[in-house]
């Protein structure tokens, strides 16, 4: 027989790796090869400012803490968050949760800036070029700072990338008097070199860093300077693409901010949201419970006027109209349909409402949430109201401080289209302590609500006057000592203890 | 420095393992016959294999276990062999008939247990390891095999993370959590391939829980958390057997909440606010409960021939929720195939698909504000003065009073939640005998898992009334590949001292990708999420790959002498691509050592003790939750909108980590295995510690740096316990049986070390809360301790409060000065309660009469804490409240803990903390089998019919729903630490099972 042969040839696995472990991410952006180009400058730069827009800081945490703290806002229903009522009554401590979300959120910001400052060196590019949108980022950087050291006095100062958390756990504080020449120099730079003209006033220009240098040195009690700046940003209004818009309603309405010359610069929201970035909730922290004037709904009550600002404030000026509700709406009509309440039939908060942001949000989400407001941080108005009163510090009784006013007096008379004769031009010839009275009085109204007063009261020291007795938000515990300076948070003193103390009294 | 590592020998080559073997035979070849019998009743057995040694020729036996078998040489030498018998060879020599008597196999009928890479007989094994078997794991129809594991395994703890929703994921703890912020799950490995998802429970032949570092060390960076052993059905040769299964049963919900009626609400808000009553009496749980149906089908093959074994099962599973529009069906299609290609060569396949579709509904929601509250917690919440409908045919919601929410029915109608998953797997495995004791398995497995969400809220409801609809689809799809080959060595290499060594390598590669779109703004509700482009506004779309590779060697080295004395060596080095630059790799050593006390001599005819057995472990295991990426640094796109469009922004959202390294569980063991009276009473016992290092932990950056948090390897966590186990056969009858089974088991957790060792707050409420802290770690506490203020009672008529007390009335809640300092602030909160139960148990009982079968089984938790979030809602106020207000202090009610009504703010207090503590009739269920007699003239072989009830009868003294509870804790930073919270989950189920199993 033949011989037989089986041949059996199995193989298994025919299977040849190689790996060093070595991670190689494909859709995940390394910052170590990132600035290649101008607009990779500009995304790293809209870094900063996204953070702005986010419910930590614009959309809700920061700006409901600067609004309530002041004595035009108070708290409407006291069932809210612990926190806001803190704030309001002067008994924060260092556990406020609402510190606790802006004090880190600043410090984004203050890195994505940081980032692309140290990113710019890296671009490729026109240096001009390269340096107009990282100026933007100086900026940025600037105006968190800005609003840091006004709140807390010394702080700590980062203006280099953080690439180990061993750079900055220790860090110490750096002091206010040192924080504002590097907020200066910041300004500086982006005045340099920033855009006249920014296509969008969610972009910063010239005219935005000048108007924030006038506010800083405004702050720092150097009105030349301020008063300086000022004139500069009012000297080339027409080239900056600024002025002042025929009617002060159109500032508080969403659907035409995108098209208003008056802002320096906007934070802007466009109804969208992913998590917490184009979150904002002004519009639902201000309007009315019970109300259901508007598609998107009721709003919270949380901050309402304080009530001797609504009383005190001249039922003819057209600006009173725009800065309050004083009614709603319910739908206990025949089918459903709205009929008018007086406001007070809200129980939890029975009281005139604030109207800048509720009443026309543009596109919202329930309760005015995620609206399309494009918050505008300063004003062409605030910019002239400050040359009044730097000027007025400089050489009293100038016709030109008297006519800065006035335009911003002369806006207001344009009732909706309707020119009225309130509030009437400033008196020829005031006195020095008259006018300063009378312009940061101005700013009150003008600004109310607008995220402005309470640094008035701290640069000015009024707090015992206007949270007296007599003042129009009373806070018997008031203590200048204490209250001008807000608590930093206890949880950065724990982890890095260079930062101890805390502000005075906490 | 840069490029250095490049260049060293990082670089691990699999090389490729390719196996000839030539087979010559030259043959002269003539006939041999013969019978093959057992030894015990001298009958043939059919199937028997004959076969020539070093040769692929072979034959089987037949029916009367005769054979013929050609044979070529003369030196020829036939092997035979049958599965429970010993192998025999005999030398044919000159011979022509071969009759051959096979003795039983007393070894194989001593348990054989599976562990990692390989078995171990039962009494061989040196390390910690339960098994539940396959009777256990089908009792009563479950969708998920993990939640049978429930009470029968000590030290093993399991829950479902959402009540007794339709597919609600499992949550499986072996001896307690050992991390915070990683994942607690076990490795699941299913007819060794690692990383596995769960078969049918019907489709799984056994299941092992490998416990302590001895048993998981051989998973090394994988094994802290326990490995779970899932071993599927396989065929055995012999004719086919055909089993059909079948059962239906019915579901209501265990338990509801007492809620105010129309009248009681509209008299409790009037008590201290106005309040209109409304026109309708609504009882909403009723609204949204309903009966719940199971079916659950299974139809399987099973079977062999020659040198092929096959086992092909269909399962089918259907599930009504008892929620309304709630539910989930899958089927699973399982494949084992085996064949022998040679004695010495066998190949094999397991094959598992799956396709689930689940219908889900909206609860346990992260925040419970305008239009975000989910069915369950809005059926308590709303108004039960209010109907479904307004009279325009709108759905009713709350307004005016509290958040604006949804009526449940709406919620629960109207949202569509849908989830469709498939899954795939598929591996290969080659075993080959190199010699007698040199044996060599490769295994090549692919696993691909797709699953697809679909989500569509309507403009009908708050949430998308104002954007028109809101419609989107996420799309994950997981793959992974994996490898795995090893060499396992035996031998007797001195007199009855056998060595066995195991060596091997492994190679996985898994591979994740996602992608996510959604619009907004639609004409109508009708296309549901199916039409995205229907919308008029488009959301930011996402998409996503994430890949990692775990490269592994692995060995264990066991030495047992004489069966008395046990030796195991375990190691495990694991490179992983996900972890840092400068720690790719980790090596997890254990070692055991057991004594089979009862083979001494001493005890060898003990009548009383016939099993004693000491072990001993250490090791280390680890846990590898460090995601892909996760330690480079990196800039993320953000949302930023500018003049009104969305515009590129990117950020820095985490710093490079490069010495980021994997949790190490250090885990020492003690064990006792004792059989008393021929085994029919067999008792384990284990006491266990386990400290787990180097914690992967996020631990909180100071703000100025940008970062919220960074992974790091921070801090210490001991957990330590005991586990008993008692398996008893106390009544073996002809026509009665009686067999038992308990399991107790402890555990303790606490926190050794923290970062900096400070306090960490954990804030665990849902959104609408607005609570900034409910639970604590710290140092000497066990994870998941709740922290607040302690409720001490109602403030009575003239009574002096605390300064800083939040109410200062009569009738208002009264806090206790926990530092005694004279006022109530921050500084008085304190640990308010502990989740961690002090021991849970499983026991369990069977009874036959004969045809007739019993089960009784219960399961139990003691002494853990639950904090309830929905009655401290329901108690704020602006809701409606439990018949608890009924009892509310007023000025002639005042002996009672229940504050005067009001709106209060949700606070976490002692007051919503009670005792979790329960028992359970898991399951009881009575089955008849058909007399053998009459099934066989029916030409089937078995026919059992049962009906069963599930969750029957529980007690406890836990005022929510069910102590049974879980809120939001299925990511991994909150899985460890989200222990005993209720708010708004589906609500758990009582079943009644009627079903039959038929077997031809």
């Amino acid at each position: 027989m033949k011989k037989y042969i089986a041949f059996l040839c199995f193989g298994t696995m025919a299977f040849f790796s190689c790996s060093d472990l070595e991670e190689k991410p494909v859709g995940i952006i390394r910052p170590e090869n990132f600035f290649n180009n101008t607009d990779d400058l500009q995304a790293a730069v809209n870094g900063a400012f996204a953070n702005i827009g986010h419910n930590n800081y614009w959309g809700r945490e920061f700006t409901i803490a600067l609004m309530l703290r002041d004595d035009m806002s108070d708290i409407g229903d006291r069932t809210t968050q612990a926190a806001r009522i803190d704030v309001n009554d002067m008994s924060m401590n260092d556990t406020n949760a609402l510190v606790a979300n802006f004090w880190p959120q600043s410090y984004v910001i203050i890195t994505a800036a940081n980032q692309a400052i140290e990113g710019a060196k890296k671009t490729p590019g026109d240096p001009a070029k390269v340096n107009a949108i990282v100026a933007q980022a100086y900026f940025a950087r600037a105006f968190a700072y800005y609003h840091l050291v006004r709140l807390f006095g010394d702080i700590p100062y980062v203006d280099f990338v953080v690439n180990d958390v061993n750079q900055v756990n220790s860090l110490g504080k750096t002091k206010e008097a040192d924080v504002y020449p590097k907020i200066i120099a910041d300004l500086e730079f982006a005045k340099q070199w920033l855009d006249d003209k920014p296509k969008v006033k969610a972009v910063p220009g010239k005219g935005t860093a000048a108007g924030y240098l006038a506010s800083v040195y405004l702050t720092l009690g150097n009105f030349q300077k301020a008063y300086d700046e000022a004139k500069f940003v009012i000297t080339n209004e027409a080239k900056f693409g600024l002025g002042l818009d025929a009617d002060f309603q159109d500032l508080f309405n969403a659907t035409k901010t995108a098209s208003l010359k008056e802002p320096l610069f906007t934070i802007d929201f466009n109804n969208l949201t992913s998590g917490n970035y184009g979150q904002d909730y002004t519009a639902f922290f201000t309007g009315s419970l019970k109300d259901d004037s508007y598609s998107y709904g009721q709003g919270f009550s949380v901050a309402v006027p304080s009530l001797k600002v609504f009383n005190t404030w001249d039922q003819r000026d057209y600006r009173r109209a725009v800065s309050f509700d004083t009614i709603i709406r319910k739908k206990t009509g025949p089918g459903g349909s709205l009929q008018v309440y007086p406001s007070s039939d809200n129980e939890k908060a029975p009281r005139p409402h604030i109207a800048k942001y509720f009443r026309f949000p543009g596109k919202a989400g329930a309760n005015g949430r995620t609206s399309q407001h494009n918050y505008i941080t300063m004003r062409f108005a605030e910019v002239l109201l400050t040359a009044a009163e730097a000027l007025n510090e400089i050489n009293p009784g100038t016709t030109e401080a008297d006519g800065y006013v006035n335009r911003v007096r002369a806006r207001a008379r344009n009732k909706a289209g309707k020119l009225v004769s309130f509030p009437a031009n400033v008196t020829p010839g005031l006195s020095q302590a008259d006018f300063r009275k009378m312009v940061i009085d101005e700013r009150r109204l003008e600004l109310a609500f607008e995220y402005v007063r309470w640094y008035d009261i701290k640069r000015l020291k009024i707090g015992p006057e206007v949270f007296g007795p007599n003042g129009l938000e009373p806070h018997a515990n008031f203590d200048p000592n204490r209250d001008y300076l807000w608590p930093l948070p206890g949880t950065e003193l724990a982890i890095n203890p260079n930062l101890k103390p805390n502000n005075p009294g906490y | 420095m840069f490029t250095d590592h490049k260049n060293k020998s990082f670089k691990w080559c699999l090389l490729v393992s390719f196996l000839l073997v030539n087979i010559v035979m030259h043959a002269q070849e003539r006939k041999v016959t013969g019978k093959i019998t057992s030894s015990e009743d001298l009958l043939g057995l059919p199937g028997a294999n004959v076969y020539i040694k070093n040769s692929s020729v072979g034959a089987s036996a037949d029916m009367d276990g005769n054979y013929t078998v050609i044979v070529g040489e003369k030196n020829a030498v036939l092997v035979f062999n049958f599965v429970g018998f010993q192998t025999v060879e005999i030398p044919v020599g000159t011979k022509s008939v071969i009759n051959v008597s096979l003795k039983p196999d007393t070894k194989a009928l001593d348990e054989v247990i599976v562990v990692g890479y390989g078995t171990r007989k039962k009494s061989d094994i040196t390390g910690s390891v339960s098994s539940v078997t396959a009777k256990e794991l089908t009792a009563f129809p479950l969708l998920n095999a993990e939640q049978a594991l429930q009470g029968r395994a000590a030290g093993v703890s399991v829950m479902t993370n959402n009540g007794g929703e339709p597919g609600a994921p499992v949550k499986i703890r072996v001896r307690g959590g050992t991390s915070i912020n990683a994942s607690g799950d076990a490795l699941i490995v299913v007819d060794g391939f690692a990383g596995a998802s769960m078969p049918a429970p019907q489709d799984i032949a056994s299941i092992e829980v490998l416990k302590d570092a001895s048993a998981t060390a051989i998973y090394g960076s994988r094994g802290s958390n326990g490995v779970i052993m899932v071993t599927t059905k396989k065929g055995k040769p012999g004719k086919p057997v055909i089993e059909f299964s079948n059962s239906t049963s019915v579901q209501s919900v265990n338990n509801k909440l007492h809620l105010l009626n129309a009248d009681q609400f509209a008299a409790y808000r009037k008590s201290f606010t106005t309040h209109t009553q409304g026109p309708a009496n609504t009882d909403w749980q009723d609204v949204i409960y309903r009966d719940g149906m199971i079916s659950n089908s299974q139809l399987s093959f099973s079977g062999g021939a020659e040198n092929v074994r096959y086992y092909v099962s269909g399962t089918y599973f259907n599930q009504n929720g008892v929620v309304i529009n709630s539910g989930i069906d899958k089927y699973t299609i399982v494949g084992n195939l085996e064949a022998d290609l040679t004695p010495k060569f066998k190949v094999g396949l397991n094959t598992f698909t799956s396709k689930q579709n689940k219908e889900g509904i909206v609860s346990q929601t992260s925040a419970g504000g305008t239009g975000a509250a989910g069915v369950i917690a809005s059926a308590y919440r709303f108004m039960p003065d209010k109907g479904i409908y307004n009279a325009d045919g709108t759905y009713t919601t709350t307004a005016p009073i509290g958040d604006d929410i949804d009526n449940p029915y709406a919620t629960a109608m109207e949202n569509i939640l849908e989830t469709i998953s498939v899954t795939s797997r598929n591996n290969f495995f080659a075993q080959y005998q190199i010699t007698k004791d040199l044996d060599f398995k490769t295994t090549l497995g692919l696993t691909d898992s797709n699953s697809q969400t679909g989500r569509f809220i309507p403009s009908t409801l708050i949430a998308g009334k104002n954007i028109k609809g809101e419609a989107s689809v996420n799309n994950t799809r997981f793959s992974s590949f994996l490898t795995e080959n090893y060499l396992t060595f035996k031998r007797e290499i001195i007199d009855r001292g056998i060595l066995t060594v195991l060596g091997g390598y492994s190679y996985q590669k898994n591979k994740n990708e996602n992608s996510y779109a959604a619009s907004r703004g639609f004409l109508t509700n009708t296309n549901s999420y199916r039409n995205l482009g229907a919308g008029t506004v488009f959301l930011k779309p996402d998409s996503g790959l994430s890949e990692t590779e775990l490269i592994s060697a692995f060995g264990r080295l066991n030495f047992d002498y004489a069966d008395k004395y046990l030796l195991t060596f375990t190691a495990r080095r694991d490179g992983s691509s996900s972890f840092s630059k400068n720690y790719k790799y980790g090596t997890f050593p254990s070692g055991a050592i057991g004594w089979n006390i009862s083979k001494e001599n001493f005890l060898k005819d003990n009548k009383t003790i016939s099993n004693l057995k000491l072990r001993a472990s250490y090791g280390a295991t680890g846990n590898p939750s460090i995601g892909a990426y996760s330690t480079l640094s990196r800039f993320s796109e953000i949302y930023y909108v500018s003049g009104d469009v969305i515009t590129n922004a990117v950020q820095l959202t985490s710093l490079d980590n490069p010495n980021l390294k994997w949790e190490t569980s250090y885990q020492q063991d003690y064990g006792i295995d004792l059989g008393l009276f021929d085994n029919r009473i067999s008792i384990t016992a284990d006491y266990y510690k386990t400290i787990t290092k180097d914690l992967l932990f996020n631990r909180p950056l100071p703000g100025i740096s940008g970062i919220a948090s960074q992974l790091q390897n921070v801090g210490e966590l001991e957990n330590k316990g005991w586990e008993l186990g008692i398996n008893s056969r106390n009544f073996i009858g002809a026509d009665f049986t009686w067999s038992t089974n308990f399991n107790i088991s402890s555990n303790k957790n606490k926190v050794l070390k923290l970062a900096d060792n400070k306090d960490l707050l954990i804030n665990s409420a849902p959104g609408h809360f607005l609570a900034t802290e409910s639970q604590i770690l710290r140092v000497g506490q066990p994870v998941g301790s709740f922290f607040g203020f302690i409720y001490d009672g109602v403030i009575q008529q003239g009574e002096t409060v605390l300064p800083g007390n939040f109410e200062t009335a009569a009738g208002g809640e009264k806090f206790r000065d926990y530092n005694g300092d004279g006022k109530l602030d921050s500084q008085d909160k304190t640990i308010i309660g502990n989740p961690n139960p002090d021991f849970i148990f499983g026991f369990n009982n069977d009874f036959t009469y004969k045809n007739l079968d019993l089960n009784i089984f219960f399961q139990g938790s003691q002494g853990g804490q639950i904090l309830n979030y929905t009655l401290m809602e329901l108690a704020s106020g602006n809701n409606n409240a439990t018949t608890e207000v009924l009892d509310a202090w007023t000025p002639t009610n005042t002996d009672t803990n229940v504050p005067a009504n009001a709106a209060r703010t949700k606070r976490i207090t002692s007051r919503f903390v009670y005792d979790g503590s329960y028992i359970r009739l898991k399951n009881v269920s009575i089955g008849y089998s058909l007399d053998e007699k009459i099934v066989s003239k029916m030409g089937l072989s078995k026919v059992r019919f049962y009906i069963s009830a599930q969750n029957l009868w529980t007690i406890t003294d836990y005022p929510g729903t069910d102590p049974e509870t879980n809120y939001l804790n299925d990511t991994n930073s909150r899985s460890n630490t989200n222990l005993g919270l209720d708010y708004g989950g589906y609500p758990n189920v009582r079943t009644f099972t009627a079903g039959f199993n038929i077997k031809f």
